[in-house]
């Protein structure tokens, strides 16, 4: 009962998200300047971090959620990195 | 009691997904850096926290679902680490791309400048 409630759902919710992506990635390749670029690559991958718990429920297995943690986690590391060589000049201390 | 939990997972992954579409229009039609930061809240916080809540909720709710505890704690520690890290990763980046000047910044109202006089 549940089950198929849950398949229901993911026909009305990929696309979605599939829309989002592929619109997240028109803006990453034609962003004007270094920050469009990133700040779409960043809502990107927290976007993809959300749709891998999606999956995950869907596919029914753990490991698709303990990547979407580190996925998360990389793209809070390409923001401060860049924000950081773009202020100081260098990635240093 | 998990049917509950079940459809409110599922209704926050729907407004999840809506979130996420209106985020990346904004993103796309916006004219200008810092308003196009505005749109990126909407994708991240509304596009990415609360689908993420959502599923550990329908995680939990899931009777048909194996491993469904680790798979409802591991999404609830990522939305978490979301709601902290997109707020303090856009900030960093307007603060850095002002202070290197390589969007345009046309203000039409700027106080600060009226008061010092100056730039």
């Amino acid at each position: 009962m549940l089950e198929s409630t849950f398949m229901t759902l993911m026909k009305l919710i990929i696309p979605l998200y599939i829309a989002a992506f592929v619109i997240y990635a028109v803006r990453a390749f034609k962003g004007p300047s270094i920050p469009d670029v990133i700040l779409a690559v960043d809502c990107m991958s927290f976007d993809i971090a959300a749709f891998m718990a999606i999956l995950a429920v869907y596919f029914k297995s753990t490991f698709l959620v303990s990547a979407a943690i580190i996925l998360a986690l990389w793209a809070y590391l390409l923001d401060i990195y860049v924000a950081k060589y773009l202020a100081n000049g260098e990635v240093g201390a | 009691m998990s049917e509950i939990l079940f459809y409110l997972g599922a209704v926050m992954i729907i407004i999840g997904g809506i979130c996420d579409l209106f985020g990346a229009i904004g993103l796309l039609r916006f004219p200008n850096f810092y308003v196009r930061l505005h749109a990126a809240t909407v994708g991240t916080i509304g596009g990415a926290v609360v689908p993420l809540f959502g599923v550990a909720l329908l995680a939990l709710g899931a009777d048909f679902l194996p491993h469904r505890y680790a798979i409802a704690g591991a999404s609830f520690i990522t939305g978490i680490i979301v709601l902290l890290a997109a707020p303090a990763g856009a900030t960093a980046l307007a603060y850095a791309a002002h202070k290197a000047r390589l969007v345009e910044w046309k203000p039409k109202v700027d106080h600060l400048a009226e008061v010092r006089g100056d730039d």
